[in-house]
């Protein structure tokens, strides 16, 4: 019996692309609000994606390895935005996470409350790491997934998305009883 | 009244998407692309240098004094020095090709290792290549011009120049030590259970 031929990269990049297509694009938008810069970034990582499995040896899923490469370019992408722009990051242990200022008020008062708007303010305004933590529990990933592509022990995950539901509560809770 | 139908999570997923697919056609042009936006960058430093270089090459040419000469010379070396530093730690790489092995928290740590390596001590590769320079520069000052014109010129320039040493070496210490803070947080997130 002939063994079945490997993938290839490129059958392996159309797969990813297929799949994941939808989860990498909401990804993008949760690092870049310029929509410009964004489909730069996601067209970044859709390259580094292709590029990546020529070296994919299957040690680990191809999921994660699809999110760990995204994650990764659009880490780089926050690192060297942060040189052009004095935003402050914060992360999900910071008291200041509780009194983000709304980016919804003022030009957007009439999208103030758009659900998703206040979703990705939060998201936004993530240290890196935590971004990569609330992005894939808002993809639905358990915690031994998150902790593979991250790189945090199970404990660690557990904690911070612990508080992230917390925060995620408090945060709709409160606008919703804004906008009533 | 709060009619928020869905959970953030569903919120999350069921979001509007262009649904965007690049040919791997198009992925071979944008990676080459990649590459050469990569050479452009360093040959734009080597020729940001090469300008300096050619300054200091006309003051060379122009000037007939031997002490002044060889401050020029210095400079010129000193400059060559710190571009090769610059090429070495911290131009522009291209994208790594194996970035799925990494995990998140490693290959962050290690870019923010890499910039602060760079920054940590600027002294032995940015700043001391240049010091040379401006000694032999103070010497062919003094011994040039008449006195008290040539001590008021010394004092002008190396005190500008200490000024500017002492910014740049202060300013980049603060990068470090900022650096070092998140690379510690990312240590103790990892260890941590």
């Amino acid at each position: 019996m002939i063994p079945a031929a490997a993938p290839t990269q490129d059958e392996l990049y159309e797969d990813a692309a297929s799949t994941y297509g939808a989860p990498l694009e909401r990804l993008a938008r949760a690092y870049e609000t310029d929509p410009d810069i964004r489909r730069d970034l996601l067209q970044d990582i859709h390259v580094a994606l292709w590029r990546s499995f020529e070296s994919f040896d299957g040690r680990c899923s191809t999921r994660t390895w699809i999110y760990r490469v995204a994650h990764n370019v659009a880490a780089s992408h926050v690192m060297r935005q942060r040189r052009t722009r004095s935003q402050a990051l914060v992360g999900l242990e910071d008291e200041e996470l509780e009194n983000l200022p709304d980016a919804t008020t003022g030009q957007h008062a009439a999208d103030r409350s758009h659900a998703l708007d206040r979703l990705l303010n939060l998201i936004q305004r993530l240290k890196p790491l935590d971004r990569h933590v609330i992005l894939s529990y808002l993809e639905g990933l358990d915690a031994a997934s998150i902790g593979e592509i991250t790189g945090l022990s199970p404990g660690n995950v557990a904690t911070k998305i612990h508080r992230i539901k917390t925060v995620l509560a408090r945060q709709f809770q409160q606008r919703g009883s804004d906008d009533e | 009244m709060n009619n928020l139908p869905n959970t953030p999570q569903q919120i999350w997923q069921c979001q509007p998407v262009e649904s965007i697919k690049m040919s791997t056609e198009a992925l071979r042009q944008r990676s080459g692309k990649f590459e050469r936006m990569f050479r452009w960058r360093n040959v734009r430093e080597y020729v940001a240098s090469l300008s300096a270089a050619m300054g200091f090459g006309y003051f060379f040419v122009t000037t007939h004094a031997v002490l002044f000469r060889i401050a020029y010379v210095l400079f010129i070396v000193g400059l060559g020095w710190v571009v090769y530093q610059l090429h070495r730690k911290g131009s522009a790489r291209s994208m790594p090709a194996a970035m799925g092995t990494a995990t998140c928290l490693q290959f962050f740590r290690a870019e923010l290792e890499r910039q602060r390596d760079v920054v940590k001590n600027v002294w032995p590769w940015y700043l001391a290549p240049l010091v040379p320079g401006f000694v032999i520069l103070t010497v062919a000052t003094i011994r040039t011009l008449p006195f008290p014109t040539s001590l008021a010129s010394a004092a002008w320039i190396d005190g500008v120049a200490a000024v500017v040493f002492l910014l740049v070496w202060r300013m980049n210490r603060r990068a470090a030590r900022r650096l070092q803070r998140i690379i510690d947080e990312l240590y103790a997130a990892e260890n941590s259970q």
